[in-house]
């Protein structure tokens, strides 16, 4: 048996890491094209200019909606390749590497919470995903949902009113249209602050975190931020460390 | 003398200017294209004298002879003629709006010689029959929404006010006044219900086929929603609204009603708020966590170096 340990750890494969760069280029695509129509009586100037740089309202609009479908899709692909991993056994559902919310999470966040204000002596360990992941990624799936879903009720109209039932038809569209805007500005702040921060402004990761190319994080790296996590990995191997 | 001389140095330019009106006009414009100001009629309302020859000879009528819209004015100056003159269905209208024209009901009337078929349709329409039947003075007549006639360009110039860019805000002239609002029972704030729309929001930002209010609405022929033969009136929607939307349904029509968004309906209302609360609430989580979090990290690279407990 070797008991060597490897430099880095491979964190994310390469179909993990494919759906995550189509993710995030068609949400900047959307958050561009789709940021003119948020508040367009406001700064009117502005919106022309900003319209102008995606080829008019035309062109941003087909834009918006072809984005918007490729990330639906990528969405789908995500949902179907973790049912195919999950099946064949290829991933495994364990306390320490599951992206579910468990009850841990809960006390990790408020034991991180009193750390970061001094009523705690140490960080809490995590395992493959903190809380802080596990929020990131769950909110991705609350944005499909709610986002995605309003997104192509908007998208095809006509075709999609007729599975209304009639007692909505008078304010169904409303509620529509404020959950895709609403959501669609909830969203771009949690990117804005949210993953932005903890994958790229932090100061161990500025300007970014290279895992999203790689897809490998270094040991040392995963033994800090993921304790729980190298332990099921590398735990036997401890002699081999130090 | 001293007064003289300027009136004559504005009136040689104009030579060049209204060269391609005739002889009349620039008889007219002598003076008209001079004077500055308004005067009284004996009715009582206030009228502008001045008529920019330059602006008129690039206008669609700037070809034209005064005379062939102020017909009373034959003689010289502004002394009314005999009726005789005035073909008979002018005179007819322009005795039935004599009380909305301030100056010359005729000339208001003439617009039907050669615009027949707009005019025939503008009186019965809500704006026609309000002026027509109901003899208000504020009722929309031809130049309430093109303008003085004076200055008409064709539709698709900048400076067309039923130009696309321009026909929202004419509408609005009046549809955004709240004495008439209260006056006809028409809805308040029609414009920033309408930008707030789809439809409203892609005008602004300029998509070549946002709809504006004559689309829907139709323009010398409209009628009140009510009317079963609007085309916004609840059974011609689906019909209406095809145009665009092929194959919109009952169900699909009501997307469009231009009631502020979350305001009227209780359903949306209540459930924008709880967006809102929503929205707050993992706003201040993230950003206090974001906050917390960085200034945990400063404070411990900065006091708590090489404790071990932390990384490095």
């Amino acid at each position: 048996m070797n008991n060597e340990l490897p430099k880095e750890y491979l964190r994310f494969n390469v179909v993990e890491r494919i759906q995550h760069v189509i993710l995030f280029t068609t949400f900047l695509l959307l958050t561009f094209t789709g940021w003119a129509l948020k508040y367009p009586e406001i700064t009117v100037e502005h919106q022309r200019w900003w319209i102008t740089m995606w080829g008019g309202a035309r062109t941003a609009g087909i834009i918006h909606r072809v984005a918007g479908i490729t990330m639906l899709l990528d969405f789908v692909w995500h949902v179907i390749y973790l049912a195919y991993m999950l099946s064949t056994g290829k991933m495994k559902l364990r306390m320490n590497t599951t992206i579910i919310p468990l009850p841990k999470d809960v006390f990790d966040a408020i034991k991180n919470i009193l750390y970061f204000v001094g009523l705690s002596k140490e960080k809490p360990k995590f395992g493959r995903f903190s809380y802080i992941h596990k929020f990131d990624y769950w909110a991705v799936f609350w944005g499909m949902g709610i986002i995605g879903a309003s997104g192509f009720f908007l998208a095809f109209p006509v075709q999609v009113s007729v599975l209304f039932p009639m007692f909505t038809v008078n304010w169904i569209w409303e509620v529509i249209s404020i959950m895709h805007s609403d959501e669609a500005l909830l969203a771009i702040v949690f990117i804005l602050f949210w993953h932005f921060y903890n994958e790229h402004l932090r100061y161990d990761k500025f300007p970014m975190s290279m895992t999203w190319i790689t897809g490998r994080i270094t040991l040392e790296q995963m033994k800090h931020e993921h304790p729980l996590e190298y332990e099921i990995e590398f735990g036997n191997k401890k002699g081999a460390d130090k | 003398m001293r007064r003289v001389l300027p009136i004559v140095f504005i009136l040689l330019p104009l030579l060049c200017f209204t060269c391609s009106a005739s002889a009349d006009t620039f008889t007219c414009l002598a003076c008209h294209s001079a004077m500055k100001g308004n005067i009284r009629t004996e009715a009582g309302a206030l009228i502008n004298v001045n008529v920019d020859g330059e602006r008129y000879a690039g206008s669609v009528h700037g070809g034209f002879n005064c005379l062939v819209c102020h017909k009373q004015f034959s003689s010289n100056p502004h002394e009314a003629v005999k009726d005789g003159n005035i073909p008979k269905n002018i005179a007819a209208i322009a005795s039935k709006i004599a009380h909305k024209a301030k100056a010359d009901p005729v000339a208001l009337a003439a617009c039907a010689e050669c615009h027949e078929e707009a005019y025939k349709s503008l009186q019965e329409s809500v704006h026609g029959k309000n002026v027509f039947d109901k003899k208000q003075s504020d009722g929309a007549l031809c130049t309430d929404c093109h303008g003085s006639p004076h200055y008409i360009t064709p539709k698709n110039t900048a400076t067309s006010l039923v130009n696309k860019k321009n026909i929202v805000k004419t509408c609005g002239e009046c549809h955004e006044n709240e004495e008439l609002a209260k006056k006809y029972g028409l809805g308040t704030h029609i414009l920033d219900r309408y930008y707030e729309s789809f439809h409203g929001k892609k005008y602004i930002i300029g998509h070549p086929d946002a709809p504006t209010c004559v689309n829907c609405h139709n323009a010398h022929d409209i009628k009140k929603w009510k009317d079963p033969q609007s085309p916004v009136a609840l059974d011609n929607r689906t019909q209406t609204c095809g145009k665009c939307h092929k194959g919109a349904t009952k169900k699909f029509v009501t997307a469009i009603t231009h009631k502020p968004l979350g305001k009227d309906d209780p359903i949306p209302y209540w459930f924008e708020k709880m967006l809102i609360v929503l929205l707050l609430s993992v706003f201040a989580f993230i950003v206090g966590h974001v906050i917390l979090e960085a200034i945990s990290e400063i404070r411990d690279k900065v006091f708590k170096k090489g404790k071990g407990e932390h990384h490095e």
